[in-house]
């Protein structure tokens, strides 16, 4: 506190970062809160949640098996339009992802220290979501149990993978990004662990959090390393946010497809990426801030904030939208006129209009305070941006691929119901495994939180007053 | 007491407080220093006097090495072991190995810098430290800050260790023993290990083989091998007449085998050869005859072919008088039909190609027969 009257003599009021946290926060009050869930048992809204959640990744499973059964006729892709809700969903998936690791990384490697809150919860739903992602390829193979012919391994049909393809650049965008994603959880798992570990009263318990933990005993000459391995992969992680979208984006990019073929793709997937996945954080923060009684912890400021970057990422893809418009216009080539077109007026434009209404037109509320402090209107802003960047990604694909070059081919696309219970599927696996993470891990990284609370670091000015 | 201690750990309730504690703890030489706190400790690096962390330069070299790989596994891959030009670029268009190349780099230097870490740094995991069966360590991972004295020789004074920590401000002291280093390496436990594992891969060989043996064997993974199709030496029930392959309707004739001569070789006299007299088609005329007629009727269409030489047989001399005088048509008919010995080449050559011959073996009849003038043809 002393510290605190000396800087405020010489900073403006308006300079000095408010709290992090609301109330008294202390370190052993947050282990407490926020380690105790794992030792309780859950409410029943809980076990609701994860009825509803099952229910819905069973329909899934059973979808899935109906497709390995009868192939993938039992969806309504179909020439010309051979990638629709498949290529779509992993699409949306992988992006949702992205926001985890820019907050796990980005905001990390900017010394934005809000971050700390709600790294975890994020870094958790990047898994949960490229888990989620993944599925659409491997299904869309048609045999996934021959999947890993996607991967250069010496074998007797003597073939190898073809490296220029970006398909092939997806396989291991998707996999590094995995690997990665997982290695950056766990390491800032560790040390939260080892708080569970020492505080657990059963046996059972302590036995995993032990086997968890490697043994995790806070010497500061483990932290040293520690710091430097977390700063390093944060670094490391930065390249990814940015690399792993745009090399999805070069599946369409790098075709001829009129609509796909255009530079600005990665850009603009990496911004539709944090956009979407944003939105989801702040959907599942909200019920869990709510839920899990974690409001001091996860304030209004957070939400406030994040809807800031919502609302920067809705103007970024605003100004994409109108470049694709531009491109089509500027080039004066018919086929891309005739596909931008579609999107604003063709058979899809309904979709169209969505997606611009949903992810351009409707975030702008959030330039108001009052709509960034408010649960419903953030709720709807997210619950928008979620539906208007999966419609992108449809108006993307399906429009582009439904009337390309060929007229004699044109044909609309219609999904079947098991397009449908795929997609439902997923996002039961998405919110089962959120479920359960947010009772058996800590949501809160409890010791990036406790390395940010007041009086948590020592006082540079300490020594010298007294020396 | 002394001679079994490890290390003295003193508590201590604030940041402020253990960072006033390490400099006196370090003054007093009693042993080496080391600090335990919940969470990372601004600048307690430089007041334990801590060396730079190696990291950084471990995970450049990893991240190099990983490039490299990327680059030389595809390089080897798409321009020497399979080259196959896609998209009209060059077997080592390296442009396209540059996004394998970043993910394999981040790959690598993202494992060394987590694994490296945890494993070669902080030499972990570790069960047998003295201060994770301690009273503190509760405290350690919770909200408190504790400082440690730890042995460095035999003569390690934990009573005097635990004077200095005291006077130094911590609130509680605890004497820990030394750590137990022994339980992973008794003979019981690493055949306990290798036991395990060749459980492990016992079951894994059996899972492998029943995997590979029968999985593919089961539905929907069958499907591939049972797509209704007819073979064409196979009965199938889809046709009335229980065979796979159907005959053609009478009368088909394959492409480029019309007109086919059936008549007699008297009726086929009239044929007209309809190929022009080019270059291109002697060219071709004598591609076939040398590959189907030759064996036979010699390279100079005279009978005197290897078989011939070989088997004893009579084939036609087509140099003589009777062959000279042949209609084309005649000798059309003879390549369709056979005749004598000489078996028909109807399926052999196509409609082009034998009327090709004829031509060809016109000319070769012309050839051994010149006359004056035929010199003046030749002469440009």
């Amino acid at each position: 506190m002393r510290t605190d009257a000396a800087h405020a003599g010489a900073i403006p009021e308006a300079l000095i970062e408010p709290s992090l946290t609301v109330g008294k926060v202390t370190p052993g009050s947050l282990d407490d809160q926020v380690l105790a869930f794992p030792e309780t048992k859950p409410p029943r809204q809980w076990y609701l949640g994860l009825a509803i959640t099952l229910t819905a990744l069973f329909i899934g499973l059973g979808f899935i098996g109906y497709t390995f059964v009868t192939g993938i006729g039992a969806w309504g892709n179909n020439s010309p339009v051979f990638w629709a809700f498949d290529i779509i969903n992993f699409v949306f998936w992988v992006g949702i992802g992205h926001a985890g690791t820019l907050i796990s990384a980005i905001l990390f490697l900017f010394r934005k220290r809000w971050r700390n809150a709600i790294a975890r919860f994020a870094e958790a739903m990047t898994i949960f979501a490229v888990m989620c992602a993944v599925i659409f390829p491997l299904i869309h193979v048609g045999r996934p149990w021959l999947a890993f012919w996607l991967f250069p391994y010496p074998n007797q049909r003597a073939l190898w993978t073809n490296f220029r393809s970006p398909l092939l650049w997806d396989v291991f965008a998707v996999n590094t990004y995995f690997s990665v994603s997982l290695m950056f959880w766990y390491l800032g798992l560790i040390p939260d662990i080892a708080s569970m570990r020492d505080r657990t009263t059963s046996k059972l318990r302590k036995a995993i959090y032990t086997a968890l933990a490697m043994g995790w005993r806070g010497a500061a000459s483990h932290w040293q390393h520690y710091e430097k391995a977390y700063l390093l992969l944060a670094g490391l992680a930065t390249g990814l946010v940015l690399s792993v979208h745009s090399v999805v984006s070069f599946d369409f990019a790098t075709s001829v497809v009129p609509g796909w073929h255009m530079t600005i793709f990665p850009p603009y997937f990496v911004a539709g990426a944090i956009f979407a996945g944003f939105a989801m954080v702040v959907i599942v923060l909200v019920v869990v801030r709510e839920t899990m009684q974690l409001k001091n912890l996860i304030t209004m400021r957070h939400l406030d904030v994040m809807n800031k970057v919502i609302l920067a990422m809705s103007c970024i893809m605003g100004y994409s939208y109108m470049m694709e418009g531009f491109t089509a216009w500027y080039s004066m080539n018919e086929f891309l006129h005739h596909g931008f077109m579609n999107i604003i007026s063709g058979t899809y434009g309904w979709a169209g209009w969505l997606t611009i209404f949903c992810n351009i037109l409707f975030p702008q509320i959030l330039w108001f305070r009052k709509a960034r402090a408010s649960y419903f209107w953030m709720i709807m802003v997210a619950l928008g941006v979620t539906v208007g960047m999966w419609f992108e990604r449809f108006v993307i694909i399906v429009i582009s691929l439904h009337q390309d070059y060929l007229p004699s081919a044109w044909r609309i696309y219609k999904p079947t119901m098991t397009d449908f219970g795929i997609l439902l599927g997923t996002f039961g696996l998405f919110f089962t495994l959120v479920l359960i993470f947010a009772r058996v891990l800590p949501v809160i990284a409890t010791t990036e939180v406790k390395a940010i609370l007041p009086d948590a670091q020592p006082s540079h000015h300490g020594d010298d007053h007294h020396a | 007491m002394p001679e079994t201690s490890y290390a003295v750990l003193g508590i201590f309730d604030t940041p402020d407080a253990l960072m006033k504690a390490i400099p006196k703890a370090r003054a007093s030489k009693l042993g080496a220093v080391e600090a335990y706190t919940p969470y990372p400790i601004h600048g307690i690096d430089d007041a334990l006097g801590l060396r730079r962390s190696p990291l950084g330069g471990m995970v450049l070299v990893m991240g190099i090495l990983g490039a490299l790989t990327a680059f030389g596994f595809q390089y080897w891959i798409s321009a020497i072991d399979y080259p196959i030009i896609t998209g009209g670029k060059g077997a080592g268009s390296w442009e396209a190995f540059i996004p394998i190349m970043f993910e394999v780099t981040v790959l690598f230097a993202t494992f060394t810098a987590g694994l490296g870490m945890l494993f070669l740094l902080n030499r972990l995991p570790f069960f047998g430290h003295p201060v994770l069966s301690s009273k503190s360590v509760k405290g350690i991972t919770r909200d408190r800050y504790a400082l440690a004295l730890e042995a460095e020789s035999e003569g390690f004074d934990s009573a005097a260790a635990a004077r200095v920590l005291q006077e130094a401000g911590a609130t509680e002291v605890e004497i820990l023993p030394a750590p137990d280093r022994s339980p992973f390496l008794t003979s019981a436990f690493i055949l306990r290990v290798a036991a395990g594992i060749f459980g492990a891969c016992v079951v894994a060989g059996i899972a492998m083989f029943l995997v590979t043996k029968w999985f593919p064997l089961l539905a929907p993974m069958k499907y591939m091998q049972d797509q209704p199709r007819l073979n064409a030496q196979k009965p199938s029930a889809f046709f009335k007449d229980g065979h796979g392959m159907q005959r053609p309707v009478a009368g088909t004739v394959a492409r480029g085998h019309l007109p086919t001569a059936t008549g007699t070789q008297e009726a086929a006299a009239t044929l007209v050869n309809p190929l022009p007299r080019t270059k291109e088609v002697f060219a071709a005329g004598r591609k076939a005859y040398i590959n189907r007629c030759e064996v036979c009727h010699g390279a100079l269409g005279n009978g005197m072919g290897s078989l011939t030489a070989a088997y004893g047989g009579k084939p036609a001399n087509l140099q003589a008088q009777q062959f000279r005088d042949y209609p084309d048509g005649k000798i059309y008919w003879a390549i369709v039909n056979g005749k004598n010995a000489m078996p028909s080449h109807a399926a052999d050559l196509s409609e082009s190609q034998r009327w090709a011959v004829v031509h060809y073996v016109r000319a070769l009849q012309r050839a051994q027969n010149a006359k004056d003038e035929d010199l003046k043809v030749a002469t440009p």
